[in-house]
C-alpha cells in the first residue's frame, strides 16, 4: 500500500515538474524572442553556404556575391524590372564611337560607411587594381584582360579604356568599388584574408559587421546610403544545414526568409497565416548533356562515348522523345517552364523561344528520323548502328543526391525505349560524375547552371576556345566539347555589339545553332520557391518585376534594400524574464532531485 | 545522502590491496587461490620496472598507430573523386586561365610528392595548411569549432554515461523485473532510431509545435554580448541536440553496465556481504558496482576519444557549428587538406584516449600487473 501511494505521488510530482518546466521554458523562449527584437529590426535570411573570402576580388560563392553586393556599390546596376543596366554609382556613361573609351560621371556627395567622401579616384583605384595587380587581375582575367587603363581626371569623372570593344562586359561586370583610403594599406590586395577587419568599409546599403563561422553573418544598414536608408537596421544570414529545419524556423519566427523550397515544403507553408510563398522564375536550367564526341583543341578525340551520339540525327531523335511538359508537371509539380535554349525565360530579351523550330514531343517523328538515318530495329526492340551491330544502348548518369533527376530518368528511359533506344541509368556521386564527363567517359548525363544578366560567359562554354588541351579531364571551362565556327563568329560579334536589339538577335542565333546541333538538351527552367514572414516584412521589390524573385537577385539586392518592417515589434523585453524562468527551472530540477533522493532513502529504509 | 560513517564497516572493494574478503578481481584472475597478497607485494616491489616496460610497450604502439594514421590520411582522401575547383566555379563559368590561376594558388598543380612532403612537414610542425573551401588556415578553423563540439559531445557524453550506468545498474541488479524490461526496450529502441530522424522529430515537437526551444544553431544572432546572456542563450540552444545525442548513445552504456552487473550478481562475495547483514542497496553500491565498472572503462575512454569528432549527424541536423559538421562539409567539397587534418585529429584523439585507458588499467586491474 505504502509503496503504491508513493509511486502515485512520484508520478504526480513528475507530471507537475514536467508541466512547470514546460511552462517556464515557454516563457523563457518568448522572453528570449522579445529580447531578440529588443532594439533592432533585423531581416533574418536562412543561409547554407560558407564564406570563401571577404576579399571582393576573389570571392566566388553566392553568399559572398550577396554580401559584396550589399557592402559595395557598382557603377552600374541591373534594373529590378528587367535586368537592364541602370545608374548606380555612375549617374551617366558614354561609349566612344570606336567602343574603346568609356566615360562615367560619378555620383556626387556619396560617402563611405566610415564617413570619408567617395570620388572618381576611388573608382579609378579599383579598376587600376584589376589592371595592375597581378593577383587580382588573374582571378578576374575574363574582364580585366581587356582593360587598358583607368583614370580619374577629376573627382566626378572616370575614364576607362579597353583593348577591344566590350559594351556588355563593361556594363555588367559588377566591379565592386572599394575605398582607396583603406585598400592602399593592404600589402597584397589579392590576399584572401586581407579584408577581414569588420565592419567592412563600403558604400552600399549594408556592410558586413560581424561574422561567426557556421552561425551567422551580420550586415549593418548604411543610414547615409545615397539611394535612401534601408528599412531594416540589419540583414543577418543565419545558417541552416537542413532545409526542413529552416522551414520550421520560419514557422516559429526564428528566420524571416527561406528559399529553395521543395514542393512539399511549399505546400505546407502555403496558406499559413503571416507567411507568403513566392513561386518565382529562376535563372537556372537543368539539361541533359550528350557525349557527341570528346575532343581536344587540336581535334584529337578521346573518351569512350557511344558513336551513335556523334550523329546529329540521333541527338535530335532523342530530343523529340522527351516530353518536357510532363517533366515540369510531375517532377517540378508545375513550378517551372519547359527548356528551350541556354538563356532562361527570365531574361526576356536574350531568351530564344524556338520559333518554328521548337521541337515537339513526337515519338513517331523520332522513330522516323532514326529509320531514315539507317538505325534498324533489332528483335529485342533496340536499334543498331547502320554500319555494324552495336546497339543504341546509352549509359545514363545522374546525380545520386537528386530525387528529381532520378524521376526524370525514369520517364526518359521509358520514352526512349519506345524509339528503340536503351538507357542504362546509373546514379553517381556528383564529384565522380563531373570527373567522368570531362574525361569523355559517359554517354548521357545531367547538367545545370545558373545564368546571369549577361549571357556571354554561359554562351562562352560552348566556344572552340575553351576546348581542353589535354585529355586528363582537368580543364573544365567547356560544357561538353562543343565547337562550331559559325557559333564562335556570332559569339565574338555579340560581345562587341552595343545595340541591345542587334545583340539579342545574335544571341538568339547562337542558341538556335546549339538547339539544332543538340549537344545539350535543355529540359526545364526550374522556379525558385521562396517564403517569407509577411507579418514582419513588407515592400520587397522583386527582380524581375514579372514573377520575380527575392533571394537570387543580380546586380543589386533590391529586395533587402526596399524591405521595410511592417509594424511595431515587441516591447521592452528585458532578459529578466528569461533569467527568472531559467532560475525557476533550475529550482524545479533541484527539487525533483531532492525528492528522488528522499524517496530512495525511504524505499531503502523499507527494504532494511 | 548517506553518512560516511557507514562505510567504515570494513568495506574493502575500493582498496585492492586490502585484506578481506579477497577482491573479486583477484578471485576472477587466473591464480584464483591463496597467496594473492604475497604475490602482489612481491610484484609491487618490481612495479617500477614492470610499469616502465608496460608503458613503453603501449606508448610505442600508440606512436606507430599515429604514424600510420598520418601517412594513410594523405592517401585516403585522394580517393575521393571530384575537382575542388568545380565548387568554386559552379556559379559562374570561368576561362581556362582563371581555372589555372585557382589551381596554382591552391597548390593543386604541385607534384604529388611535393604535396606529400609539404603535408608531412606541415603536420609535424603544427601547420595544417589552408582550407580550400574557407581559404583560411585549417588550425584556426578547427580551433574555432572545437569549443562547440566539446560542449555538445562532452555534455552529451556525461549525461549518456551517467544515465546508462544508473539505469544499467538497476536493470542488471533486478534482471527480468518490469523496470529491466521497460528500460532495456526503451534504450534499445532509441539506440536503433536513426539520429537524423530523431533529431528532426525533436525539432518538430519541441521547437516547432511546443516552441520551448530554438530550432537550430548555437545562439541567436541578437543575444546581448555579455557573458550571462550568451551562456543562457547557448544553454537554451544546447538542450535539443544534447537530448538527441544522449538518447541515441546512452543505451550502449546501459547494456554494458547491465551485463557487467549481471556477471557480478551471483558472486560469492556478494553473498558474503549480504550474510554480513548489509542492506541490498548497499551491497549493490559498495560491492557490486565498483567491480562491474571495470569493463566499462574502456568504453568510456573510447567515447572520450570520440568527443572530438563530435556527434556528426547531430551537429548536421541541428546546424551546430562544430567539427563533425565541418567534416561533412569538407567531404562534399572535397576539401582534402581539411579532411586530412581532421582525420589525423580524430584518430589521434582516439589513440591517445585508448593509451590512457591502458595506462589506467595498470593501476586498477591487478591482473594486468601480473601478466
Amino acid at each position: 500500500m505504502k509503496t503504491r501511494s508513493m509511486k502515485r505521488r512520484l508520478v504526480a510530482a513528475g507530471a507537475a515538474a514536467v508541466m512547470t518546466a514546460s511552462i517556464l521554458a515557454t516563457t523563457a523562449t518568448q522572453a528570449a524572442a522579445e529580447a531578440d527584437n529588443d532594439d533592432k529590426n533585423s531581416l533574418l535570411v536562412a543561409a547554407g553556404q560558407e564564406v570563401d573570402t571577404f576579399n571582393p576580388f576573389k570571392s566566388r560563392f553566392i553568399i559572398t556575391y550577396n554580401t559584396n553586393l550589399m557592402t559595395y556599390d557598382t557603377l552600374v546596376r541591373a534594373s529590378a524590372v528587367d535586368y537592364e543596366p541602370e545608374p548606380g554609382l555612375a549617374t551617366d556613361w558614354d561609349e566612344s564611337d570606336d567602343g574603346l573609351t568609356w566615360t562615367f560621371s560619378i555620383r556626387e556627395g556619396v560617402e563611405w560607411s566610415d564617413g570619408e567622401p567617395l570620388t572618381a579616384h576611388d573608382v579609378a583605384y579599383t579598376y587600376q587594381l584589376l589592371i595592375e595587380d597581378e593577383g587580382v587581375r588573374s582571378w578576374n582575367i575574363d574582364f580585366a584582360g581587356n582593360l587598358a587603363s583607368a583614370e580619374a581626371p577629376d573627382d566626378t569623372t572616370f575614364v576607362l579604356t579597353l583593348n577591344q570593344p566590350a559594351p556588355a562586359e563593361v556594363l555588367n561586370s559588377g566591379t565592386y568599388i572599394v575605398p582607396k583610403h583603406i585598400w592602399e594599406n593592404y600589402d597584397d590586395p589579392a590576399d584572401d584574408n586581407i579584408n577581414d577587419e569588420l565592419p567592412l568599409v563600403g558604400s552600399g546599403p549594408f556592410q558586413v559587421s560581424e561574422y561567426r563561422t557556421d552561425e551567422f553573418i551580420r550586415l549593418e544598414a548604411n543610414e547615409n546610403y545615397w539611394d535612401g536608408a534601408p528599412g531594416f537596421d540589419e540583414v543577418v544570414y543565419v545558417y541552416y544545414n537542413e532545409p526542413d529545419a529552416a522551414v520550421a524556423a520560419l514557422e516559429t519566427g526564428e528566420v524571416d526568409i527561406v528559399n529553395n523550397l521543395n514542393p512539399a515544403q511549399a505546400a505546407a507553408l502555403e496558406g499559413q497565416d503571416g507567411i507568403t510563398v513566392n513561386n518565382a522564375q529562376n535563372r537556372r536550367w537543368v539539361s541533359l548533356v550528350l557525349n557527341h564526341g570528346a575532343r581536344t583543341a587540336d581535334g584529337d578525340s578521346y573518351g569512350d562515348g557511344h558513336p551513335a551520339l556523334q550523329d546529329q540525327a540521333v541527338r535530335q531523335a532523342l530530343h523529340h522523345a522527351i516530353d518536357k511538359e510532363v517533366l515540369v508537371e510531375t517532377v517540378l509539380d508545375g513550378n517551372g517552364d519547359p527548356g528551350v535554349g541556354i538563356v532562361p525565360r527570365i531574361f526576356e530579351n536574350f531568351h530564344w523561344d524556338g520559333g518554328d523550330e521548337l521541337v515537339q514531343f513526337d515519338l513517331d517523328e523520332a522513330n522516323r528520323i532514326l529509320d531514315e538515318a539507317g538505325y534498324e530495329l533489332g528483335d529485342d526492340g533496340i536499334r543498331t548502328m547502320p554500319d555494324g551491330d552495336e546497339e543504341l544502348s546509352f549509359r545514363f548518369y545522374h546525380h545520386a543526391d537528386s530525387t528529381d533527376y532520378a524521376t526524370v530518368v525514369q520517364f526518359v528511359t521509358e520514352w526512349w525505349a519506345e524509339i528503340g533506344v536503351e538507357a542504362l541509368p546509373e546514379p553517381i556521386e556528383q564529384g565522380s560524375l563531373n570527373d567522368l564527363v570531362y574525361l569523355g567517359e559517359y554517354d548521357v548525363s545531367f547538367s545545370g547552371w545558373g545564368v546571369g544578366p549577361n549571357p556571354t560567359s554561359i554562351l562562352g562554354q560552348h566556344t572552340c576556345d575553351v576546348l581542353p588541351e589535354t585529355t586528363d579531364g582537368s580543364e573544365r571551362s567547356h560544357e561538353n566539347f562543343f565547337c562550331n565556327e559559325d557559333y564562335d563568329q556570332l559569339h565574338r560579334a555579340q560581345q562587341v555589339e552595343s545595340d541591345p536589339d542587334v545583340r539579342a538577335d545574335l544571341i538568339h542565333q547562337q542558341q538556335r545553332i546549339l538547339y539544332e546541333e543538340a549537344p545539350v538538351i535543355w529540359l526545364y527552367y526550374q522556379n525558385v520557391v521562396e517564403a517569407y514572414n509577411s507579418d514582419k516584412i513588407s515592400g520587397m521589390t522583386l527582380q524581375p518585376s514579372e514573377n520575380g524573385m527575392i533571394t537570387g537577385q543580380q546586380g543589386f539586392l533590391w529586395a533587402y534594400h526596399s524591405a521595410t518592417p511592417t509594424g511595431e515589434t515587441a516591447g521592452d523585453g528585458t532578459s529578466t524574464g528569461v533569467l527568472v524562468a531559467i532560475g525557476a527551472a533550475i529550482l524545479v530540477v533541484i527539487a525533483g532531485g531532492a525528492f528522488y533522493l528522499l524517496r530512495r532513502r525511504s524505499t531503502a529504509d523499507e527494504r532494511e | 545522502m548517506r553518512d560516511r560513517s557507514n562505510s567504515a564497516d570494513g568495506n574493502p572493494d575500493r582498496d585492492l590491496s586490502a585484506e578481506h574478503p579477497p577482491s573479486p578481481l583477484e578471485v576472477e584472475g587466473e591464480e584464483r587461490d591463496d597467496q594473492p597478497r604475497e604475490a602482489s607485494i612481491d610484484q609491487s616491489g618490481r612495479v617500477t620496472t614492470g610499469f616502465g616496460r608496460y608503458l613503453f610497450k603501449h606508448v610505442s604502439g600508440a606512436i606507430v598507430s599515429l604514424l600510420l594514421v598520418l601517412f594513410s590520411s594523405f592517401f585516403i582522401f585522394r580517393l575521393i573523386a571530384g575537382d575542388p575547383i568545380d565548387q568554386l566555379t559552379r556559379e559562374r563559368p570561368v576561362t581556362p586561365e582563371q581555372r589555372e590561376t585557382m589551381r596554382e594558388e591552391m597548390g593543386l598543380n604541385d607534384p604529388l610528392f611535393t604535396q606529400f612532403i609539404d603535408y608531412i612537414t606541415g603536420m609535424l610542425t603544427g601547420d595544417f595548411g589552408i582550407s580550400l573551401q574557407f581559404r583560411r588556415p585549417i588550425l584556426e578553423l578547427i580551433l574555432e569549432r572545437l569549443p562547440a563540439t566539446l560542449l555538445l559531445s562532452g555534455t552529451g557524453l556525461v549525461l549518456a554515461v551517467a544515465l546508462g550506468f544508473l539505469v544499467g545498474t538497476k536493470a542488471g541488479w533486478r534482471q527480468g523485473s518490469r523496470f529491466d524490461r521497460t528500460q532495456v526496450t526503451t534504450g534499445l529502441l532509441l539506440y536503433s532510431a536513426p539520429t537524423f530522424w530523431l533529431g528532426m522529430l525533436a525539432i518538430l515537437v519541441f521547437a516547432r509545435y511546443l516552441g520551448w526551444f530554438p530550432v537550430n544553431g548555437m545562439r541567436s544572432p541578437n543575444t546581448p554580448d555579455d557573458f550571462f546572456s550568451q551562456a543562457l542563450d547557448i544553454g537554451h540552444h544546447l538542450v535539443l541536440p544534447v537530448l538527441t545525442y544522449t538518447a541515441v548513445v546512452y543505451a550502449g552504456y546501459l547494456m554494458v553496465m547491465r551485463s557487467s552487473i549481471l556477471d557480478e550478481v551471483g558472486s560469492d562475495y556478494l553473498t558474503t556481504a549480504r550474510a554480513k547483514g548489509l542492506r541490498d542497496d548497499k551491497v549493490r553500491r559498495k560491492h557490486a558496482i565498483p567491480n562491474a565498472l571495470l569493463p566499462t572503462i574502456t568504453l568510456v575512454f573510447l567515447a572520450i576519444g570520440n568527443i572530438v569528432n563530435g556527434a556528426i549527424v547531430t551537429e548536421t541536423v541541428f546546424s551546430w557549428p562544430g567539427l563533425g559538421r565541418l567534416f561533412v562539409q569538407s567531404i562534399f567539397y572535397p576539401d582534402r587538406p581539411m579532411l586530412q587534418a581532421l582525420f589525423v585529429l580524430f584518430s589521434s584523439a582516439t589513440i591517445i584516449a585508448v593509451l590512457f585507458a591502458e595506462i589506467l588499467y595498470w593501476f586498477i586491474d591487478p591482473r594486468v600487473r601480473k601478466s
